[in-house]
């Protein structure tokens, strides 16, 4: 991404969007009118079609001009908070591209899922493909690496390695907060329904975050491509002594209907409610979700050990 | 299982059933006490502990809810005198699906007075809108099945509209979709047995009527049974049973279409024989899917929900059996046919025509601009809509004209209002090629997808002709053979979706239609493509006019009937095969454009052809344009647009008198 490309896109994006102030007014998607493109130098001005993307952009300080559903980030990812000036880009299955191409941006993040529509997107402006998805066993190594490369491409590798060291500082405090605890196994799950739970096994960024704070899964079982299986709850009998986490929300009726079964109440964490429920943490997060992930879970534990 | 020529009794199928389930019981309890999932020190027995609150109740059930199903179908397809009648087709599943969706999405603390008693509202009120919709005509068999078709198409689209907005919410919805009988205690069971016991109370008084209305609804009522009120009383019997399984365990529809029509091909021929049988065999399948599930598929890591599994083993059965089949209902009684006056005076045709053509350039030009406000073109002009506006919406367009001529076909040839192409399993068999290849090698192009699909389709294509080529390519044979593969392919997708990887939520996107991946090039090929199939069609009008004649008639006047049956059903294979990779499978619009064109009362054959396609244009340019307005700037799928635009239309129609034949 050249600054000579910008300079040239410059004139007609100001024209454009000193054109559409009137009826900016009318009915505010105020994002087009965010950055005053003209001041000089330009941050290229990108549109992230992935959240993993998205959060790791804000917390290397650019954000993001438009984003995938935003309209539900507070409820999934809740930090970093969105830009409130952040345009919707609609369904992530049926990305709004005349309003991507309305906007045009000078830089397009996508994610492998999306890597169908790349032909499209390269119309629009030019299309970087960055995977958080990759089998590679270590899915918070292979966070750090794309916080890396987009450090690069957003001209931010300075604050990308900052960002970084802070991370491992943050972990390196959260894993000695972790020791002088007495803990348990720990066994993440969310409910599906009153009978099923998706486990987080090996592969998984939960996981990996706790292997990193020193605490251990629970779930020691091969799961699938992403790091989790559905299970019926049964098959946690043979569990034995854990602590079990989920997150919010949980369906609604859930847990009474647990209640009458004789064999959750037989289950180690249901007897001697060892159970919490942690605020929304995003399963396909970056490292800032990866963070708040280990921050919640620390927080929990030493409320309750205290 | 070699049928030779022995009779076959409903026994021969279910001695060998209960053998088997006896058997994979005997290895569950022996490994419940071998201990062999002992692996953590505990200090109760997990393997007992298992055994009798997870695995003897979910036995229970499976029992329990096949034969409920079971007898459910068995009430349908007497009442309804329809083989193709299931709980699922009357909407129950459907309704009950969306309600939780609803419910799930926008007040979820209310799942907590009752995810039973939401998911049962849900299905009373998809029957009350059914019943309410056919009321006319004594609930006959055509108004009650199409009615109940299009209410189920109407509440699984809008579901599946609320399930991708909110899908990180709705995962259980998935697996409820597909049918889990997974237990942990035995409240649930126990809770079920009462409801089906008191569901089943009133046939007693039922009984004698459902059995003299195999002579027929007129004879019927000569001899005293008053039709309309046993049908309603049997419909409501039929949908509580299967609405209380639902609501328990979710969606488990294949042994409610399977069981019965395998009594019948096993010599149950009486309909108490059938009732009862249906209801053993029913079970017996259940209870073997479930308990070979748990003895097979417990050391996997894979979940597997059971309803799924049911239609991946009832599939092959049906479709070994299908050679065997005989229609105890008269195929008159589905007919749909081009016997009645036209209603449109000649001079108006021409005018109809030209309103859907410029009414089509509208469609194109209604958009939103940046900041939501309507306007005609987009907001940078022509440039925009050229890029971006134009190939979805000729696509689309394309895609809705190549279905509705496939859908007119169709119906033709099976004499069947409900044949569309989804009916046919080609739209299924796309969809499982495109999942297949989406879970085995990730996500891949446009264009290798469409490859991908047409691959798909046309295998299924060459199954079903292999399959019904026996029986002379009879309709109702390759009609049943379609459904059997749908169910088989709906599993397979059932099971791919419950894993709830990223992936999933791609398919889902692309169930529902999503044109977001058509360029140019796409649209090109789309539009081409469409010429080149319907411009055939156009030729073979003739044999369109007269196939639905009878074979006799068609042979009489030089048909070749065999031929030209082969001949159309490729076609119609192909235009689905080329449409729904563009517009996703849940190709309503191939479906309702006929039915619009009988409405019309276009009488002459290449004009209904011609009017077909422009209905089918016309309905999938408003989807479009609905697609890309209403929630803007999120886009809706245009597919599942389409099924929420044309059912309104179509249940317009339906209050009106059906002109069938």
């Amino acid at each position: 991404m050249g600054n000579a490309d910008l300079g040239i896109a410059a004139p007609d994006k100001c024209l454009r969007t000193v054109d559409l102030g009137r009826r900016a007014l009318l009915l505010a998607t105020p994002a087009l009118l965010a950055r005053p493109v003209w001041s000089a130098p330009a941050e290229p001005r990108v549109a992230a079609l992935d959240w993993a993307l998205t959060e790791t952009m804000i917390v290397l300080g650019h954000d993001p001009i438009a984003v995938v559903a935003a309209a539900d980030w507070p409820r999934f990812v809740v930090e970093p908070a969105l830009p409130a000036t952040t345009a919707d880009l609609g369904l992530q299955q049926e990305i709004n591209f005349e309003l991507l191409a309305y906007l045009s941006p000078d830089l397009v993040l996508i994610s492998p899922f999306l890597q169908r529509l790349a032909p499209q997107i390269e119309l629009i402006a030019e299309t970087v493909n960055l995977s958080i998805y990759e089998d590679t066993g270590s899915p918070l190594a292979l966070r750090e690496t794309v916080t890396r490369d987009l450090g690069v491409r957003l001209g931010r590798d300075a604050e990308a390695s900052r960002f970084l060291s802070e991370t491992a500082a943050d972990f390196d405090a959260l894993a000695a907060r972790a020791a002088s605890l007495q803990h348990r196994p720990i066994l993440v799950v969310t409910f599906v329904d009153s009978r099923h739970v998706r486990v987080y096994g090996p592969a998984s960024l939960f996981h990996n975050v706790l292997s990193r704070l020193g605490m251990q899964n629970a779930w020691t079982r091969e799961v699938g491509y992403f790091g989790f299986d559905m299970v019926g709850i049964e098959e946690l009998a043979t569990i034995g002594d854990a602590h079990l986490v989920t997150f919010d929300p949980v369906p609604a009726g859930v847990l009474p209907r647990l209640a009458e079964s004789p064999i959750w109440s037989q289950l180690d964490f249901a007897r001697f409610d060892r159970i919490s429920i942690l605020p929304p943490v995003l399963m396909f997060g970056a490292l800032p979700s990866a963070l708040r992930f280990g921050r919640l879970l620390i927080d929990e534990l030493e409320s309750r050990s205290t | 299982m070699n049928m030779g020529s022995r009779e076959l009794r409903p026994w021969h199928l279910a001695l060998p059933l209960l053998l088997m389930n006896l058997a994979l019981c005997a290895v569950l309890v022996s490994r419940a006490f071998g201990g062999d999932c002992l692996s953590a020190p505990i200090d109760y027995d997990v393997g007992k502990m298992v055994l009798f609150h997870a695995v003897l109740p979910r036995l229970a059930m499976a029992i329990l809810c096949g034969f409920a199903l079971a007898f459910s179908g068995a009430i349908l397809q007497q009442v309804l005198r329809n083989p193709l009648a299931s709980p699922t087709t009357l909407g129950v599943d459907a309704g009950a699906r969306l309600s939780l969706a609803i419910t799930g999405a926008f007040i979820p603390a209310s799942l907590g007075i009752g995810r039973d008693l939401v998911a049962i509202l849900g299905s009373l009120s998809a029957l009350g809108l059914v019943v309410f919709l056919s009321r006319g005509r004594n609930f006959s068999s055509i108004n009650l099945v199409l009615a109940g078709l299009v209410v189920s198409l109407f509440a699984g689209a809008v579901s599946v509209i609320i399930t991708l907005a909110n899908d990180r919410y709705l995962v259980g919805l998935f697996v409820w979709g597909s049918g889990s009988l997974s237990q942990i205690s035995w409240v649930p069971f126990l809770e079920l047995v009462p409801r089906i016991a008191l569901s089943l109370l009133p046939l007693i008084f039922l009984w004698r009527a459902l059995e003299v209305l195999e002579i027929g609804d007129e004879s019927s009522s000569s001899v005293g049974v008053r039709v309309a009120r046993l049908r309603f009383f049997a419909v409501a019997v039929a949908v509580l049973l299967s609405a209380f399984v639902t609501a328990s365990v979710g969606v488990i529809g294949f042994i409610g279409l399977c069981a019965p029509m395998i009594a019948r091909l096993a010599g149950a021929r009486r309909f108490r024989d059938r009732l009862v049988w249906s209801g053993v065999l029913g079970a017996m399948l259940l209870w073997l899917t479930d308990a070979a599930l748990q003895v097979f598929g417990g050391q996997s890591s894979a979940f597997l929900p059971t309803g799924a599994v049911t239609a991946l083993l009832g599939a092959p059965l049906l479709l070994f059996m299908l050679p065997r089949l005989r229609f105890f209902a008269p195929p008159q009684a589905l007919a749909v046919g081009m016997a009645g006056k036209p209603v449109l005076p000649p001079r108006l045709v021409s005018l109809v025509l030209i309103a859907i053509v410029l009414l089509l350039g509208l469609t194109l030009l209604v958009g939103r601009g940046p900041f939501g406000a309507w306007q005609l073109l987009g907001p940078s002009g022509l440039e925009a809509v050229w890029l971006w506006r134009v190939p979805r919406w000729s696509a689309a367009c394309a895609a809705g004209a190549m279905l509705g001529v496939a859908g007119l076909i169709l119906q033709r040839l099976t004499g069947n209002a409900m044949a569309s192409p989804e009916i046919l399993g080609i739209s299924a068999g796309v969809i499982l090629a495109v999942a297949g290849a989406l879970f085995f090698f990730g996500a891949f192009g446009a264009s290798v997808q469409y490859l991908v699909g047409t691959l798909g389709g046309l295998s299924v294509l060459v199954l079903i002709l292999a399959l019904a080529r026996r029986s002379g390519f009879a309709p109702e044979r390759v009609l049943l053979a379609g459904i059997a593969m749908t169910a088989l392919i709906d599993a397979v997708v059932g099971v791919l979706s419950a894993t709830g990887d990223p992936n999933a939520i791609l398919l889902l996107g692309w169930l529902a239609g999503s044109t977001s991946g058509v360029g140019v090039a796409e649209a090109q090929f789309a539009l081409v493509a469409a010429a080149v199939l319907i411009l055939p069609v156009l030729l073979m009008a003739r044999w369109l006019t007269i196939l639905p004649l009878g074979a006799p008639t068609a042979q009489s006047v030089g048909v070749p009937t065999k031929k030209a049956r082969l001949t159309l059903l490729v076609i119609a294979a192909l235009l689905t095969v080329t449409a729904t990779p563009i517009v996703g499978p849940l190709t309503f619009v191939g479906l309702m454009a006929p039915i619009i064109v009988v409405y019309l009362g276009l009488a002459n054959t290449t004009l209904a052809i011609g009017a077909s396609a422009l209905t089918g244009a016309l309905l999938m340019a408003l989807a479009d344009a609905a697609a890309r307005t209403i929630a803007f700037p999120i886009l809706l799928p245009t597919g599942v647009t389409a099924a929420i635009v044309s059912c309104p239309v179509l249940l317009i129609l339906l209050q009106r008198r059906w002109r069938f034949a």
